[in-house]
């Protein structure tokens, strides 16, 4: 089968792969507990904004993010699905955008990326939450729990935090263009931004 | 092409098992991990997989006190949440669940990994950045762990500094990692290496008689463990 990518795109793709996995090992011991995704997300959009540079082609996040959502598999299938649905999403809206070679391109897809997957693990949560809070003995405990579902669960709660997530996206988009900038005088990325 | 010694499993029972067997049997395991409820059976099944991962895999004394920790935190949280025996129940599920990947990956070597990836016809891309990702992210996390000393030498506080997280720690790492992935191209454009040409294979997978018997006691573990949960 013939493919327009190279042998140097797959190695740069999975090496960006790694820094985003490194990324979590690095906020993780740091970020309070429900916020580590949002504390992930300025850092590991800097690997996809360098990826989304060099490679530039449509299906750039998918040989990024692929790799990664099958290693999740490990943990559970449905994270695997779900960041294959958002690949096949993000990589849809930018089929209409045009490739990512433009910087606007890439920050949309950086914040269409983090708002989704954070809206995503909030409604998971709030979805597996129903069983914890009927198993809770404890009704002052159940009540408290209940207190913070129904925060989080009101449309108003849902958009700020998806607001949020994408911002961060947008952040670590804006530092993944200076470290493009930072590696084009090193001479180290040899493409067209 | 770099190389690491994390990549190379510890030699065992373990490493010799077919590793198409290990994948199937790490799904099995955590769909049956999630199953459980008892906290008997989950004892019994967490408790075999630690002393597995024990005995095949090099553990890092720091990564063993870190999930250590989190683990105690979870107890104690979910004490707080309903009791005791429900937070051991779930910290022992939570075990059993988390320790089939990692005694997996390490008693599998990339060049297993690989074979088994070709032979379940993933996608050849798939593959190639799999087994990148195996054998390099060991790798990267030492030149991260290299970076943060560096940082401390010179007076850097990274976990008390978030302010020099990017010029101190993740821009020193950028080119780090995109000379790996410049170097690795190299490494596999000078021995041939076509993602997209078909590969020959000098040492199919085959299906050998221990890989009988590790799956003959594979069953008859989870079928102890589940005449505890469901009929004892």
């Amino acid at each position: 089968m013939r493919t327009p990518w190279r042998l140097r795109d797959y190695v740069f793709a999975a090496f960006m792969t790694i820094g985003m996995v490194i990324a979590v090992f690095i906020v993780g011991p740091f970020a309070p507990p429900g916020f580590q995704l949002l504390a992930w997300s300025p850092l590991a959009a800097i690997f996809l904004t360098l990826g989304m540079a060099r490679l530039q082609r449509p299906g750039s996040i998918a040989l990024i993010v692929l790799p990664l959502a099958v290693l999740l598999g490990l943990l559970s299938p449905l994270i695997t699905l779900y960041l294959a649905v958002t690949v096949i999403v993000i990589e849809a809206v930018l089929y209409f955008l045009g490739s990512y070679r433009k910087r606007i391109n890439r920050l949309i897809a950086n914040v269409l990326f983090f708002a989704s997957a954070n809206l995503a693990g909030l409604l998971v949560l709030i979805y597996f939450s129903q069983g914890l809070i009927s198993r809770i003995k404890d009704p002052k405990r159940a009540d408290a729990l209940t207190h913070v579902i129904q925060f989080i669960n009101q449309p108003g709660t849902l958009i700020l935090l998806t607001i949020l997530a994408g911002v961060a996206g947008a952040v670590g988009w804006f530092l993944g263009e200076l470290a493009i900038k930072q590696l084009q005088k090193a001479g180290k990325m040899d493409v067209d931004v | 092409m770099l190389t690491s010694k994390f990549a190379q499993p510890k030699p065992g029972l373990l490493s010799r098992i077919n590793p198409l067997l290990k994948i199937g049997l790490c799904f099995l395991l955590i769909g049956f991990a999630l199953a459980l409820h008892r906290l008997e059976a989950i004892a019994l099944l967490a408790g075999i997989l630690l002393v597995l991962l024990v005995l095949s895999v090099r553990i890092n004394l720091k990564v063993l006190g870190y999930a250590a920790i989190v683990l105690m935190l979870f107890v104690a949280f979910s004490s707080w949440l309903r009791d005791i025996s429900t937070a051991l129940t779930s910290a022992l599920q939570l075990i059993a669940i988390v320790i089939p990947a990692p005694l997996l990956a390490g008693t599998t070597s990339p060049a297993d990994l690989v074979r088994a990836l070709q032979a379940i016809k993933l996608p050849r891309f798939m593959v190639l950045s799999l087994m990148l990702i195996w054998r390099f992210l060991p790798l990267i996390q030492q030149e991260a762990q290299r970076i943060i000393e560096s940082n401390w030498l010179r007076g850097v506080n990274l976990a008390r500094q978030p302010a020099h997280w990017f010029s101190g720690l993740f821009m020193p790492l950028i080119f780090r990692i995109v000379a790996y992935a410049d170097d690795v191209t190299i490494g596999l454009e000078t021995r041939g290496y076509d993602p997209t040409a078909p590969r020959s294979n000098s040492q199919p997978l085959k299906w050998r008689r221990t890989d009988s018997w590790f799956a003959a006691g594979a069953i008859g573990i989870l079928a102890l463990v589940g005449y505890i949960e469901w009929v004892a």
